[in-house]
């Protein structure tokens, strides 16, 4: 994770942070208020595309443009409140899992054509497979949160973040993507063409972290869905039960942890060598 | 849309420091959400009202009127959803989800408000100056201060964007929510790219005046707590304390509340 703090000592970056967060967070506003689906906690959200696509194009800037846009977004759209805390991190896993993982997807991405765009069917289904992970990272990120302090069940909340974010990346992502990339690169904006390779953490295991995460992930979102669906009495996609549970809240927080443990064991160099060529 | 917020005046509250207002609005956050029952919401919604009177920035309200409003109807209904009680009242509704849902939709209203107000009485400047010396590095916080600058610029070419589209046969509002969905990318493309273009000149025109060049750097704008910040911080902390005391004492549930 060393680039998510060695990017605030380049100017560019940081303009893309402060870029990016506004562009995300206006879009949540204007269309904001729409069609709310948990009242001062979440609403249908086309915007939800920004943050992976951030992700993958400016790296740790979009991760935390994509933090910082959702509680603008909050703030302004007059939803602040208490899910607006983990709304802070979750959003910025949205931003983040993409570009850690998009290097290390066993060969969907090659070493040969890094560049984060979907000009293959392979790199299509990694859009998909680092845009689904994000999106349930973010879920269990937020639902872990809202379920512990009783505020909405996890089984619920966490279906809902996660179809919500990837419908918006699966439908739209791969278009965006095809159409800003070109743009981006010649205006030298992608994050691997500002930042030094030097700045960006090495990981550890970029191929098993990338494994971690999705089970951290996926896993954290479906075995969560479980223990609030078998010991807290909660349906799936529904309201009933009891929030609040102890199994729930120890069941998903090994998940977590797993989440940032990817994070640690995920790299990012190896998008560099496409400027070595 | 214009969408600054801040309102130029000098009353009491605009004059006080930005870290006392910031402060004050995370006890306001604090108090809110340890209560379920309204009654016992009442105290710290009254201070919220009045510190909304005295800042005369309550009319800011008014331009969010129409979120607040789908805010606290479906909040007043699906609240009532998500929890039961014992005292049926009539059709799904119990006598102890109606309280639920009046002290949900309280939070919420009152957390915004609470908000509003932080906005309305605080310039961006200020706001973010106020976070920086309460340790925020500044890198950070003028990332934040740039993205408040440019949400109401880009919320305006957004909306321009979208009426354009429209009036070209864009219909945003028929079609299944995937379809919705698929029909945002005219709107996404030009706002993203229009926006992002400027970025290296941007660069180029803050490094030109030093930015990032030192580690530590000053403001031009100067802060001083008062007196007043000082009274009212303290009050503000005798006041939170007291909440979470009774709140661990136990007080402010609602007896017989089924939630979920």
């Amino acid at each position: 994770m060393k680039e998510v703090f060695s990017m605030w000592k380049n100017t560019r970056m940081i303009i893309l942070v402060a870029l990016s967060a506004a562009i995300y967070a206006a879009f949540l506003i204007v269309f904001k208020g729409g069609i709310p689906i948990v009242p001062g906690i979440t609403e249908v959200r086309p915007a939800n595309v920004f943050p992976p696509i951030f992700g993958l194009l400016f790296g740790p800037a979009g991760a935390w443009g994509a933090a910082i846009g959702n509680t603008i977004g909050d703030l302004f759209g007059g939803t602040l409140g208490a899910g607006s805390i983990f709304g802070f991190f979750g959003n910025f896993f949205l931003g983040f899992v993409p570009y850690k993982m998009w290097g290390a997807l066993f060969n969907l991405v090659t070493k040969d054509d890094m560049a984060p765009t979907t000009n293959s069917v392979k790199k299509v289904i990694a859009f998909e497979i680092v845009a689904l992970t994000a999106s349930a990272a973010c879920a269990v990120i937020i639902a872990w949160y809202l379920d512990l302090t009783g505020i909405v069940p996890y089984a619920f909340l966490a279906i809902t973040i996660t179809v919500n974010n990837f419908a918006a990346a699966f439908l739209l992502g791969p278009i965006l993507l095809t159409l800003l990339y070109p743009r981006i690169k010649r205006w030298g904006l992608l994050w691997t063409d500002i930042m030094d390779k030097e700045d960006v953490a090495r990981g550890f295991s970029p191929n098993i972290g990338s494994i971690l995460m999705i089970v951290g992930s996926l896993g954290g979102l479906i075995v969560g869905i479980m223990l609030a669906a078998g010991v807290a009495g909660q349906e799936i996609y529904g309201f009933a039960g009891v929030s609040g549970s102890v199994a729930v809240w120890a069941g998903v927080l090994p998940f977590l942890i797993l989440i940032i443990i990817a994070g640690f064991m995920l790299s990012g160099q190896e998008q560099f060598i496409e400027d070595e060529d | 849309m214009d969408a600054e917020l801040y309102l130029d005046l000098n009353t009491v509250i605009h004059r006080l420091d930005a870290r006392t207002k910031i402060t004050l609005f995370i006890y306001t956050f604090i108090g809110l959400i340890l209560f379920e029952n309204p009654l016992w919401l009442l105290p710290l919604c009254s201070l919220i009202l009045l510190h909304g009177i005295v800042s005369r920035s309550l009319k800011n309200l008014r331009r969010i009127r129409y979120i607040l409003i789908v805010l606290t109807i479906s909040s007043l209904i699906m609240w009532n959803i998500f929890a039961s009680g014992d005292t049926p009242l009539f059709w799904f509704l119990d006598a102890e989800s109606a309280i639920f849902s009046v002290g949900r939709t309280m939070l919420m209203l009152f957390m915004i408000t609470g908000g509003m107000i932080l906005i309305s009485t605080t310039r961006n400047e200020e706001l973010v100056l106020g976070m920086i010396k309460m340790g925020l590095p500044y890198r950070v916080g003028f990332a934040i201060s740039t993205s408040l600058r440019l949400v109401p610029t880009i919320a305006s070419s957004l909306i321009t964007v979208t009426q354009a589209q429209r009036s070209r046969g864009l219909d945003l509002e028929s079609g299944n929510i995937l379809a919705r969905i698929k029909k945002f990318i005219p709107l996404l493309i030009p706002v993203f790219i229009s926006t992002i273009r400027s970025t290296n000149i941007f660069g180029m025109a803050l490094e030109s005046k030093g930015f990032g060049a030192r580690d530590d750097r000053t403001f031009y704008l100067q802060m001083k707590m008062g007196a007043l910040d000082y009274v009212l911080l303290i009050f503000g902390l005798i006041f939170t304390l007291t909440m979470i005391f009774l709140n661990l004492q136990g007080y402010g549930d609602i007896p017989g509340l089924i939630r979920f």
